[in-house]
C-alpha cells in the first residue's frame, strides 16, 4: 500500500481526473446547448390528455420531471410531471400548464388536433371547426375545414405579406422622405431662410409625398378588406377563437405529418429563423435582423482593426528601436488584452458617443438637434470601440508571424537592394498574410461573441431598420442595430414570458456557437498549417 | 592562335551585359516611398500607443469633476431699497426675480438690477402688518400678521419663449386670511404645510403658545366647496421661549425649538388629538438658544443651528421599542456666532446656513460635509435663498442689500467617504454601505457607496478561483508532464475553444439551466470535490488488478480517456449520495436545514452558480498560461531529476513546479483579472442585489454588471454617470495592475530559463 502512494501515481491520475473534468465541461456544454436548441422547431406531436377531474389539456409536452418531495419518507415512490404547451395565450391566459403524471386518465394523439402559427398571440391549438368566408361558413368540421384552410392561406398569407411590404417598404419610404425634407427645411431655417424658392419647392415636394401616403393608405385598406377568410378553432376548455386567415403564418397538423413531411418542415423553420424578422417581443420568428446587424458590426470593426493593428506590429517589431520603451508598450498591448470589455464599451460611451458624436452632431447635424444623430449609440460606435478591444489580438497574431519569418528571408531582399518598405511590402507581406487573417479571425470571433460593450454603446432589442438599405448613402452607421448576443440575454432575461422564449434562446445560442467555434477552428487551422510550412522550409 | 584577350579602354564597361539604366529620379521616388512607409507604420503605432492612454485619459476627465471642489462667487449685490429686514427671500429657477418679504407683503425684484416690479397688493392685509412666514420655496407659503390672521399665498412665475428670447413674470396669489389667534396677538413665527387633508398651520402666538389651525375643504358635488376650519392651543412644556418651529411637509411632526435650547415634537398625525412629547437638549451645550430649525428636501431630516454657532443635523428613527426618537447625525462646521438664516436645496440634500457676522456655509446633508464657506459682504444677513436649481444663492441683509452668488456645485453627493466608507442615510438606523442609485420621488437621497460593488466583484471572483485553479492547474501540470503529445494536440485546441465561448452563452446557461438544476442537487455538489477524487483513486487501485496484457495496450500518457467515464460515474454518484445525505442529515431540504441552522438564505440565482460559469471563463486561461510554463521548463532538470531515480510525480510537484512557480503565479492574477472584469455572467447569473455577505448562497453586484445596466439610463454628466466610470476606472487600474504584475513575473522567469 505504501508503495502504491509513493509510486505518485494515484496523484498524476488524480491531475488527470481534473482534466479529464474540463474536457467534460466543454463538451457538456455543447451537447446541453445542441440538445435544448436543435430540438424546438421538430414537429412533435400535439396530445389531447384527458385528467382523472374530467379536464382537458391539448398540447405538445416540452418537458418532464420529478417533482420534489421535501420531507418524503425514503422508499416514497418517484412521481413526475409533464410540462404541455398548451399556447392559446389569449384565451388561457398562459402557454404552459404542469400536469402530474398520477393524474393523467387518458392519453390520445387526435388526429384532427391542428397548430396554428399566428401573427401575434403564439400558438393556437385545438380541433377546426368551421371555416368562414365573409362571415358565412363554407366548411365545417375538422377534415372539410383542414382542405378548405389549405386552399385559402397561400393566399391570405400573399395578402398579409404584401400588407407588411407596403408598411415598410413603400410608407417607410414616404416617411424617410418627408423627415428627409422637414430636415432640409429646418435647415435653412436654421440660415434664417423662411421663404423663397427653395422653400416653396420642398413645400411643394411635401405635399406630392403626403398624396402618396394617401395612396398607400388606401390601397392597405383595400387589402384589409379583400380578405375575409377566417377560421374558427374549437379548444378544449369549451373555448372557441375565430382568427382571421392573415392572422396565420402557418397552420399543420403535426399528428398526420410523416418523418419525411416533419424533416421538410423543420428544415423550413429553420429557414424562417435564420431569414425572418422576430414576432411577439422576440420570442418567435427570425433573428435576421440580428445576424444582419452582429455580421455588419464584425466587418465595420475588420476594416478598422486590420490596417491599426498590423501597423502597430509592424512599428513595434520592425520600425521602432528595441528598448526599455519599446517593451513598456508591449506590456501595455498585452495589459489591453486583459483589460474589462465593459470598461471599453465606458470608454465608447465617453469618448465616441459623446465626445465625438456630439461634435459631429453640433456641426454637420444641427438641424435635427436636441436628437443627436450621431450623438448616441450606433452601429458605427459599437464596431469602433470593439475594434479597440480587439486590436490586441491583431498585434499579438501579426508580432507572432513576424518573429516566425525567418530573417534571412528580409536580408535576401535588403541585399539585392531594395528599400525596406519595398522589403515589407513584396517579401514580408505575403509571408506574414496566414498570420494577420489568423488575428483578424480571432478579433472577429471575439467580437462576434461580446456582448457588455456593446449593451452600452448601441445595441437595441428591437431596430426599426437595419443599418443598410436602399435609401442614399445605403450605409447608416449613425443606426442602432440588433446582436445575436444581445439577443440572448435580452430575450433570456429581458422577456416578460420566459418559458416560451427558452427555446429560442437556445436556437439563437447555437447560431452564435457555430459563428464563434467555425471562426476560432478557421484561425486554429491556419496557424497550424502556417507553423507546418515554416517548420518545413528550407530557411 | 590569335591573342583574344580583350584589353580593356578606362572607362568602358567591364561586362558585356547592359548596365540597369538607375536614374536618380526612380531611386529618389523609391526613396521617398519607403521614407512615407516608415512614417506611416510609426504613426499607427503610436496611435495605438496613444489610445491605450487616451482610455485612460478619457474615463479620468470624466471623472474628475466628480472630486472637483465646489466653487462660489459673488455675482453682484444691488440695493432693494427695502427698509426693514426681509422676513424671506426667494428666486425663479433663473435666478432673474427675486421676491422678498416685508411688513407690507411681497415684493419682486430684478435680481440683476434690484429694480421692483409693479407691487402687487396682498389682499386682506388691512391695516395689519406682515410680521412672519412660513418657510419659503417649498411651494405654498403662509404669512403671519399682527392682528393674529394668517394669509396663505403662493408665488408662482410665469415663463414664455418668444423667438428665442425667455420671459418671466411673477404671479402672486393669495387666498383667503384665516384668524389663527382669536385674541389677535401677532404671529411670531409660523409653520405651514399643505398635506393631502388640507392645510395645516401651526403659529406660534405667545412665549409658549402655539395654535393649530387645520382646514378641512370637503368638495361636495353640487354647490360651493365647504370649508371646515379647527383651532387648537397648545402650550408647549419648554424651558424658556419658544424660538423656531419646523413642520414637515406630510404635516406629521411638528418640532418647536426654545431659547434653552430644548425642542419638543409635537406629534400631528392625528390633527384631533396632538400628542406632545417630552422636550429634549438638541443644541451643543446646555443654556445655549436654539435659532435655526428646519427641514431638508424630503423632510425626514432636521437641520438644528444654534446661539454658539453650531449646525446640527437629526433624524427620527424608530428605536427598539417602537418609539420614534430624534438621534444626532452630523455635527456640521460650526459657525464663530450665532446661526440666524437657513435655507435648503430643492434638489438634493444641501442646505445653506449663515450666521451673524455673515459667514455662509453651504453644507451637505447626506455627508456631513463642508462644501463652501464664503464671507457675504455688508450687513447682517436676514435671509437666505437656495435657488431652485441649486446653482446660486441670494443673500437679503437687513440693510436692503441683496446679494447673487453663483455656486458651481454638480455633484456634492459623491466624495471619497460617500463613494467608498459608511454613511449614515435618511430612513437608516446607523452608518452602512448601500449602492442604490435612483428611486421613485424628487426628494430620493441617492446613495453611491462603491463599496457593496467592489465586494460584490470579489466574491464573485474568488468562488470562481476557488473552482477554477484547482481544475485549471492539475490539468496543466497534467498536460504539460504526463499527457501524451498526440493527445494535447487535440486537448490544446479544445481549450481554446472553451477560451473563445462567448460570455453571454455561458451566463445565460447560468441563469437558466445551470440555476434551476443546482438548486436541485446543492448537497451533492458539495461531495463531489470528495467522490470523484475517491473515484478514481479507486480506479487507479483496480487498475494495478487489470490483466498486464490489457493494461500494456493502453499508453501512458492517455489515461484522461479512461478517467472521462469515472469522473462522470462519481459525479453521478455523489449527486445520488447527495439526495441521501439530504434525507438523513438534511432532514430532507436543504434549504430549510441552512435557513435554521446557519441562518442562510437561499437564491436561486448565488455565488455557487456563477463560480461555476465564470470558472469556465477563467479555467482555460490558467490552463493556457500555467501550462506553458509547466511545459517550458528546461528539459535537462526534468532529465537529472529523474535519473537521479526520482519518481515522475517526484519530479513534477519537486522540480517542476517550483521551478514554473512564478508563472503559475501569472496565470492566476490573469485568471483574477478575467473575473474581476467578467460582465454577461455575473450580470444574467446574479440577482445583482448590491448586498454585503460571504454566503455562497446568495448573489451580489459586481462594478462590471452595474456599470452594463446602469450608464444606459444615466443622465450625462450627471453624478451617477461619473460615479460608474470611475466604476470603470476602478476596473481598468485593478486589471491593468494585476496584469501588469504579472506580465513582469512572467518576463522575468521567461530570462531565468534562459539561464538555466
Amino acid at each position: 500500500m505504501t508503495r502504491f502512494w509513493r509510486s505518485g501515481e494515484p496523484f498524476i491520475w488524480l491531475t488527470g481526473g481534473a482534466q479529464a473534468l474540463s474536457l467534460i465541461m466543454v463538451a457538456g456544454l455543447i451537447l446541453l446547448v445542441m440538445a435544448n436548441g436543435l430540438g424546438f422547431f421538430w414537429p412533435s406531436d400535439i396530445v389531447g390528455l384527458t385528467l382523472t377531474d374530467g379536464k382537458m389539456v391539448m398540447g405538445q409536452v416540452t418537458q418532464r420531471e420529478r417533482i420534489p418531495q421535501p420531507g418524503a419518507l425514503p422508499g416514497t415512490a418517484d412521481r413526475y410531471r409533464i410540462q404541455v404547451k398548451v399556447g392559446n395565450r389569449d384565451l388561457y391566459g398562459a402557454d404552459f400548464v404542469w400536469v402530474e403524471e398520477a393524474k393523467i386518465a387518458k392519453r390520445q394523439t387526435p388526429r384532427d388536433a391542428i397548430l396554428i402559427e399566428r401573427r401575434e398571440w403564439g400558438n393556437l391549438y385545438g380541433v377546426i371547426k368551421e371555416v368562414k368566408e365573409a362571415g358565412s361558413p363554407v366548411a365545417q368540421g375538422p377534415q372539410a375545414g383542414w382542405l378548405a384552410l389549405q386552399a385559402r392561406v397561400p393566399d391570405a398569407t400573399h395578402v398579409a405579406k404584401e400588407i407588411v411590404r407596403i408598411e415598410k417598404k413603400e410608407i417607410g419610404a414616404i416617411n424617410y422622405a418627408q423627415e428627409q425634407i422637414r430636415l432640409r427645411l429646418k435647415k435653412l431655417e436654421l440660415r434664417e431662410i423662411t421663404s423663397g424658392p427653395e422653400v416653396d419647392r420642398l413645400k411643394q415636394e411635401m405635399a406630392t409625398w403626403q398624396a402618396k401616403y394617401k395612396d398607400q393608405e388606401a390601397a392597405l385598406a383595400r387589402l384589409n378588406q379583400s380578405q375575409t377568410a377566417s377560421v374558427v378553432i374549437s379548444a378544449p376548455g369549451d373555448k372557441e377563437k375565430e382568427l382571421p386567415l392573415t392572422q396565420v403564418v402557418r397552420a399543420y397538423r403535426p399528428n398526420t405529418m410523416g418523418v419525411l413531411a416533419k424533416t421538410g418542415f423543420y428544415l423550413a423553420k429553420v429557414w424562417e429563423f435564420v431569414s425572418d424578422d422576430p414576432r411577439e417581443s422576440n420570442t418567435e420568428g427570425g433573428v435576421f435582423p440580428a445576424i444582419f446587424g452582429t455580421v455588419m458590426m464584425v466587418m465595420i470593426m475588420s476594416l478598422v482593426v486590420t490596417p491599426l493593428g498590423v501597423l502597430a506590429a509592424f512599428y513595434l517589431r520592425e520600425y521602432a528601436r528595441q528598448g526599455p520603451f519599446v517593451s513598456a508598450v508591449r506590456i501595455a498591448v498585452n495589459n489591453l488584452a486583459g483589460v474589462p470589455s465593459i470598461v471599453f464599451g465606458v470608454f465608447g460611451v465617453g469618448f465616441f458617443i459623446y465626445f465625438v458624436g456630439g461634435t459631429i452632431d453640433r456641426t454637420f447635424f444641427p438641424e435635427a438637434l436636441p436628437t443627436p444623430t450621431f450623438g448616441t449609440g450606433g452601429i458605427l460606435w459599437a464596431s469602433l470601440t470593439l475594434a479597440l478591444l480587439t486590436v490586441p489580438v491583431v498585434i499579438v497574431a501579426t508580432e507572432e508571424g513576424l518573429a516566425a519569418i525567418p530573417g534571412g528571408m528580409r536580408e535576401a531582399s535588403l541585399a539585392l537592394g531594395a528599400t525596406k518598405f519595398e522589403t515589407t511590402w513584396r517579401v514580408v507581406l505575403p509571408a506574414l498574410m496566414p498570420s494577420i487573417l489568423t488575428g483578424l479571425i480571432l478579433a472577429m470571433a471575439r467580437a462576434a461573441g461580446e456582448v457588455a460593450p456593446l449593451m452600452i454603446t448601441g445595441v437595441v432589442k428591437l431596430a426599426p431598420s437595419l443599418p443598410l438599405d436602399g435609401f442614399w448613402p445605403f450605409f447608416h452607421l449613425e443606426r442602432k442595430f440588433m446582436h445575436l448576443g444581445f439577443h440572448i440575454y435580452d430575450v433570456g432575461f429581458q422577456s416578460p414570458n420566459v418559458d416560451a422564449a427558452r427555446p429560442m434562446v437556445f436556437t439563437t445560442a447555437i447560431l452564435l456557437l457555430l459563428v464563434v467555434l467555425v471562426l476560432n477552428l478557421t484561425a486554429i487551422l491556419i496557424r497550424n498549417r502556417m507553423r507546418k510550412q515554416y517548420a518545413g522550409s528550407a530557411f | 592562335m590569335a591573342n583574344d584577350t580583350k584589353v580593356f579602354e578606362p572607362g568602358e564597361p567591364l561586362s558585356t551585359a547592359r548596365p540597369v539604366a538607375v536614374s536618380w529620379k526612380a531611386a529618389g521616388h523609391r526613396l521617398v516611398v519607403d521614407r512615407l512607409a516608415r512614417r506611416l507604420v510609426t504613426l499607427g503605432g503610436v496611435a495605438i500607443i496613444g489610445s491605450i492612454f487616451a482610455i485612460l485619459f478619457v474615463i479620468a476627465s470624466e471623472v474628475y469633476p466628480l472630486f472637483k471642489k465646489p466653487t462660489a462667487s459673488l455675482v453682484q449685490t444691488v440695493s432693494t431699497g427695502f427698509a426693514a429686514a426681509p422676513l424671506g427671500v426667494g428666486v425663479d429657477e433663473y435666478r432673474e426675480i427675486a421676491y422678498l418679504v416685508g411688513p407690507s407683503g411681497i415684493r419682486f425684484h430684478r435680481v440683476t438690477d434690484g429694480s421692483p416690479f409693479p407691487e402687487m397688493a396682498l389682499l386682506g392685509l388691512g391695516t395689519a402688518r406682515v410680521v412672519s412666514t412660513s418657510p419659503l420655496g417649498r411651494g405654498p407659503f403662509a404669512l403671519g400678521l399682527s392682528d393674529g390672521r394668517v394669509i396663505p399665498v403662493e408665488v408662482k412665475f410665469n415663463v414664455a419663449f418668444q423667438e428665442g428670447r425667455r420671459t418671466i413674470t411673477p404671479d402672486l396669489a393669495a387666498g383667503d386670511p384665516f384668524m389663527a389667534d382669536p385674541a389677535g396677538r401677532p404671529i411670531q413665527r409660523l409653520a405651514y404645510a399643505v398635506t393631502k387633508a388640507g392645510p395645516l398651520t401651526a403659529a406660534v402666538v405667545g412665549p409658549k403658545d402655539i395654535v393649530l389651525v387645520t382646514v378641512k375643504e370637503t368638495k361636495a358635488l353640487i354647490g360651493p366647496a365647504t370649508k371646515e376650519e379647527a383651532r387648537e392651543t397648545l402650550a408647549v412644556p419648554v424651558e424658556g421661549e419658544i424660538s423656531a418651529v419646523a413642520l414637515d411637509g406630510r404635516g406629521e411632526d411638528l418640532f418647536v425649538g426654545a431659547s434653552s435650547g430644548q425642542v419638543v415634537r409635537v406629534d400631528l398625525r392625528d390633527p384631533a388629538a396632538p400628542k406632545v412629547d417630552e422636550p429634549v437638549l438638541l443644541t451643543s451645550r446646555t443654556g445655549v438658544g436654539l435659532t435655526v430649525l428646519g427641514f431638508l428636501i424630503g423632510d425626514r431630516t432636521l437641520v438644528v443651528g444654534d446661539a454658539a454657532g453650531a449646525v446640527r443635523s437629526f433624524q427620527l428613527l424608530q428605536s427598539d421599542g417602537g418609539q420614534r426618537r430624534l438621534t444626532k447625525i452630523y455635527d456640521f462646521a460650526p459657525h464663530v456666532a450665532p446661526v440666524v438664516a437657513f435655507a435648503p436645496s430643492r434638489r438634493d440634500k444641501g442646505f445653506v446656513t449663515a450666521d451673524a457676522t455673515g459667514a455662509t456655509h453651504l453644507q451637505y446633508g447626506t455627508t456631513g460635509e463642508l462644501l463652501i464657506a464664503i464671507q457675504a459682504e455688508g450687513q447682517k444677513p436676514a435671509a437666505l435663498s437656495f435657488a431652485p436649481k441649486a446653482d446660486g444663492l441670494l443673500l437679503a441683509d437687513g440693510g436692503g442689500g441683496l446679494s447673487h452668488w453663483l455656486v458651481n456645485n454638480p455633484h456634492p453627493e459623491a466624495t471619497l467617504k460617500s463613494l467608498f466608507g459608511r454613511i449614515w442615510y435618511e430612513g437608516y438606523n446607523a452608518p452602512e454601505y448601500v449602492w442604490q442609485s435612483t428611486g421613485g420621488t424628487d426628494d430620493f437621497e441617492a446613495k453611491f457607496s462603491l463599496a457593496p460593488l467592489i465586494y460584490g466583484t470579489l466574491k464573485g471572483t474568488l468562488y470562481a478561483l476557488f473552482f477554477a485553479v484547482p481544475i485549471a492547474l492539475c490539468g496543466a501540470l497534467y498536460a504539460s508532464q504526463f499527457m501524451h503529445p498526440t493527445l494535447k494536440g487535440v486537448l490544446k485546441p479544445t481549450v481554446e475553444i472553451m477560451a473563445a465561448l462567448p460570455s453571454v452563452v455561458l451566463g445565460f446557461l447560468a441563469g437558466l439551466w445551470l440555476a434551476p438544476q443546482v438548486e436541485k442537487v446543492v448537497p451533492g455538489l458539495f461531495l463531489t470535490p470528495f467522490v470523484i477524487p475517491l473515484m478514481i483513486l479507486l480506479a487507479v487501485f483496480g487498475w494495478r488488478f487489470v490483466p498486464a496484457a490489457f493494461r500494456r495496450r493502453v499508453r501512458p500518457g492517455t489515461e484522461v480517456a479512461l478517467l472521462v467515464p469515472i469522473a462522470l460515474l462519481g459525479g453521478w454518484l455523489s449527486f445520488l449520495l447527495g439526495g441521501v445525505v439530504e434525507r438523513l442529515f438534511l432532514s430532507g431540504d436543504y434549504r430549510g436545514w441552512l435557513l435554521s441552522m446557519l441562518g442562510l438564505t437561499y437564491d436561486q440565482r448565488n455565488s455557487l452558480v456563477v463560480g461555476i460559469a465564470m470558472g469556465f471563463a477563467v479555467i482555460p486561461i490558467i490552463f493556457t498560461i500555467a501550462e506553458d510554463s509547466l511545459s517550458n521548463v528546461p528539459q535537462h532538470l526534468v532529465a537529472g531529476s529523474l535519473a537521479l531515480g526520482a519518481t515522475r510525480w517526484q519530479t513534477a510537484l519537486r522540480v517542476v513546479f517550483p521551478t514554473a512557480s512564478p508563472g503559475i503565479f501569472s496565470a492566476i492574477m490573469i485568471g483574477f483579472g478575467r473575473a474581476v472584469g467578467e460582465t454577461m455572467i455575473v450580470l444574467m447569473a446574479t440577482g445583482n442585489t448590491p448586498v454585503m455577505d460571504w454566503s455562497i448562497f446568495n448573489g451580489f453586484r459586481a462594478l462590471s454588471a452595474n456599470i452594463a445596466v446602469e450608464l444606459p439610463e444615466a443622465p450625462v454628466g450627471g453624478t451617477l454617470f461619473r460615479v460608474l466610470f470611475l466604476a470603470a476606472l476602478l476596473l481598468f487600474v485593478m486589471t491593468f495592475i494585476v496584469n501588469t504584475a504579472a506580465e513582469m513575473v512572467r518576463l522575468r522567469l521567461r530570462r531565468k530559463y534562459r539561464y538555466l
